[in-house]
């Protein structure tokens, strides 16, 4: 008992007594556990960020009824109750139709805009999107072919589901560039253009914007096809593969950096936690001079550097996962889940490069004699 | 005298010397293998988001939309096309260094089996010359490299041979090796299958056969309906938006701006000047998505280079203040036998940046290193140095030194010697 609180008493005298060394020693080991701690909780989000952040490219994954055949709204909203609600950026409905306008056959999509906008986040609008029943979105090429103008109304001419013939007049509410076939249509809600073919319930696509990857987007696909006999899903391969290899990279480039910094890091924690306990020479003379033994010198740093690697470790978790947390507010505008398991690895990084740091030193300073270092060199 | 003690200190103490060169080497290697490999990132992603495909599209400028609807398309014979002769110009605008790859299409509607289908003549591996001299091999291969190949890909000899989409293969029960025969009009042709292939897109329903077959089956020899175009552009800013509303509207220092930078819609701009007649789009889907995903990986190396720097800084200036705060003994010493704070001071301080000094050199060296290390692993590719990184490091290291010396320097000017020569 009385031993070891006098163990405990040193240890923490000689931290307390000195504390220019203690800071020195402390904000060493802090700031290598900051890195540690921060580099670590970044690279284990940036796959979730970077998956959802590479949504960007629009749909990953197309639901499509069976030949011949249409979907249901019913049908629609199961598929969405499989999709898991976390990772869903958002799932666009979507119906095409063959319209006339200005006797000119064009295509009209009806979809759920808040969706689409969802979907297809790179959609150029001028103008705005259809927010109601009674306004339409063109293509730009359609746009530019009948020479309409954001505002103006146009009217649209079709056959119906009973083959007899509709007119309907809608406002212009916006123009669509997207540089891809999108340009060729003309965009409306999808209640807008059932009521317009006067039938409902006949989507031919789904698209799905999903921000999973690799395995667990294709076994959700097949959870999809499994789930009924009348829906097809398959993945968008330029937008699923394409990912693949830009995620592989980017994770490579965050994991090497890290690696890199932590290395060097921890180097340079070592050298001056090295630096602080070979200055201590003197001391260790003394002890040995009124009889401590080699080994209870070592314990004692050994103590010292392990109490002050797990200080370091705590304060290093802390500022590391605010600066983690900074950083994944201001490059994807979200917040970092605190990763628990850091909190063990971190503060054992930091006890291992203390201790290590402390015991090389050690080795020639307890091989001293005691009476030449008490004299002075 | 001054030099004396200076060599004396690094004789007697090259132990601590060395250790404290040895950690400010870390520090500053740290420095620039972060600072090359940030400068350098926006190329590399770039780069490496080139693999969804091409950004750009050049068609005929009056094509008319009808051509992607349900089949309503040519024979009117109003039909606009491209001239095959006028791709190796797209090697000679400003930024044409900038475009990786070309690929020109030649699509058409041909019969098989009764029905209609697509089909597509285009370049797999063209090598071509440009009138630069600089020769290129540029395709689809290299294009669409999301596409999974059932057997081996077209070259650009295999005029007898195409490539059919799963989609096709499927309705129409081919498989490769078959022989199939198509009918446009009045001609005729009979390809073998190579490959049949699976793109999770429309192409999945078309037939693919190189840009010769095409053009003669079609009776369009030099001609070609669309040009996909892949370059590495800058993410896009107010100006670019402004610009690709109309370039007219610009002033002319901002015009100017706007087109010596490789803004999509600048090079969009220049293709159609290049090209006669022609009307060059950015795909929204690639070159807006580029420019997002660039800005955000190149903020986080930001950051990430910001903690490596402050980190080492912060290593390097702690153990400066240690190491000199451990000499109140000697300097103590020195003050007692009547040295100025100035002497004392600059000894410290010659001392500190001749380590520094060295310590900083060795580090620049082993960051380059570094830096070419991490650009092998991830990018495969070097990491172009960038020049202002040496200033930035020496710097850097000289600055953190003096800072790191100075609450140091601060103690032993204020300590009074008999004080440190008879505690301790």
């Amino acid at each position: 008992m009385k031993r070891s609180s006098f163990y405990f008493k040193m240890v923490t005298g000689a931290l307390l007594r000195k504390r220019s060394r203690m800071l020195v020693a402390l904000l060493a080991i802090a700031v290598g556990a900051t890195i540690v701690s921060g580099l670590m909780t970044i690279y284990y989000d940036i796959p979730r960020q970077l998956t959802r952040e590479l949504r960007s490219y629009g749909a990953n994954m197309v639901v499509t009824p069976a030949d011949g055949t249409k979907l249901t709204y019913e049908e629609i909203e199961t598929i969405r109750a499989l999709l898991p609600a976390e990772n869903t950026v958002g799932t666009a409905p979507y119906r095409y139709e063959t319209v006339t306008l200005n006797s000119q056959p064009v295509t009209a999509a009806g979809t759920q805009m808040n969706e689409a906008a969802a979907t297809s986040p790179y959609w150029n609008i001028s103008g705005e999107w259809a927010a109601d029943d009674s306004s339409i979105m063109l293509g730009s090429k359609v746009a530019q072919l009948v020479n309409a103008k954001v505002g103006q109304n146009v009217e649209l001419e079709a056959d119906n589901g009973a083959g007899e013939g509709v007119k309907n007049t809608y406002t212009v509410s916006g123009i669509v560039e997207t540089g891809g076939s999108e340009e060729n249509f003309i965009f409306m809600t999808d209640t807008a253009l059932d009521s317009f073919m006067g039938d409902t319930d006949s989507f031919d696509t789904l698209e799905c914007s999903i921000s999973l990857q690799g395995d667990e987007l294709s076994g959700l696909a097949e959870r999809i096809n499994s789930s009924s006999d009348r829906v097809n899903a398959r993945l968008v391969k330029r937008v699923t593969e394409s990912e693949g290899t830009v995620l592989t990279k980017l994770q490579a480039l965050i994991l090497i950096v890290t690696i890199v910094i932590i290395v060097l890091t921890m180097i340079s924690v070592a050298t001056t936690m090295t630096a602080v306990v070979t200055e201590r020479r003197r001391e260790i003379g003394l002890k040995k001079a009124i009889g401590a033994s080699n080994r209870e010198i070592t314990t004692e740093f050994l103590g010292q550097g392990i109490f002050l690697g797990v200080c370091g470790g705590i304060l290093g978790v802390v500022l590391g996962f605010l600066f983690a947390q900074y950083v994944s507010n201001s490059v994807f505008f979200r917040s970092v889940s605190f990763i628990w398991g850091l909190v063990p690895v971190t503060i054992l990084s930091s006890v291992a490069v203390t201790a290590v740091a402390c015991l090389i030193p050690m080795r020639s300073a307890t091989n001293i004699d005691p009476a030449l270092v008490l004299k002075g060199e | 005298m001054f030099f004396r003690m200076i060599r004396g200190t690094f004789t007697k103490q090259l132990g601590k010397m060395l250790l404290i060169a040895f950690t400010i080497a870390l520090g500053a290697s740290l420095a620039t293998a972060m600072i090359n490999v940030m400068m350098d990132v926006g190329n590399k992603v770039n780069a490496e988001l080139k693999t969804y495909g091409a950004n750009i599209t050049v068609s005929p400028k009056g094509a008319s939309i009808l051509s992607d609807l349900y089949g309503v398309e040519e024979g009117t014979g109003d039909d606009e096309f491209l001239s095959e002769e006028a791709l190796p110009k797209l090697k000679t605008i400003f930024w044409s260094y900038n475009i990786v790859d070309f690929t020109p299409y030649l699509k058409g509607r041909v019969t098989l089996d009764e029905s209609d289908v697509m089909l597509v003549g285009t370049w797999f591996d063209h090598h071509m010359e440009t009138p630069s001299g600089e020769s290129l091999d540029t395709g689809m291969r290299e294009m669409k490299t999301w596409w999974d190949i059932e057997g081996e890909w077209l070259t650009d000899d295999d005029d007898d041979e195409c490539m059919v989409g799963i989609g096709a293969a499927q309705k129409y029960g081919i498989a490769a090796g078959d022989t199939i025969t198509v009918n446009k009009g009045g001609s005729s042709a009979e390809y073998t299958v190579k490959a049949v292939f699976d793109t999770g897109s429309d192409e999945d329903d078309y037939i693919y056969t190189t840009l010769k077959a095409a053009q003669e089956l079609f009776g369009r020899q030099g001609l070609i309906s669309s040009i996909e175009v892949s370059a590495l552009t800058t993410p896009d800013n107010e100006l670019s938006k402004r610009a690709a509303q109309d370039p007219q509207s610009l002033s002319a220092a901002d015009w100017e701006t706007w087109y010596c930078t490789a803004y999509v819609s600048a090079i969009c701009y220049q293709i159609e000047e290049a090209i006669p007649d022609c009307s060059a789009k950015a795909i929204r889907q690639v070159a807006d998505s580029e420019g997002a995903i660039l800005e955000k990986i190149q903020l986080l190396m930001i950051l990430i280079t910001a903690l490596a720097l402050i980190g080492s800084a912060l290593g390097i200036m702690n153990l400066v203040a240690a190491s000199v705060m451990e000499r109140s003994q000697e300097i103590g010493l020195l003050k007692a036998v009547g040295a100025h704070d100035i002497q004392v001071i600059g000894l410290v301080l010659t001392e500190i940046m001749l380590t520094a000094v060295l310590g900083g050199v060795l580090g620049y060296i082993a960051g380059m290193g570094l830096a070419q290390i991490i650009g092998m692993t991830v990018f495969s590719s070097s990491i172009a140095i960038t020049p202002v990184s040496m200033p930035l490091v020496a710097v850097l290291v000289l600055c953190v030194a003096l800072i790191g010396s100075i609450p140091a320097i601060r103690m032993l000017v204020k300590m009074n010697p008999t004080e440190v020569l008879h505690s301790n």
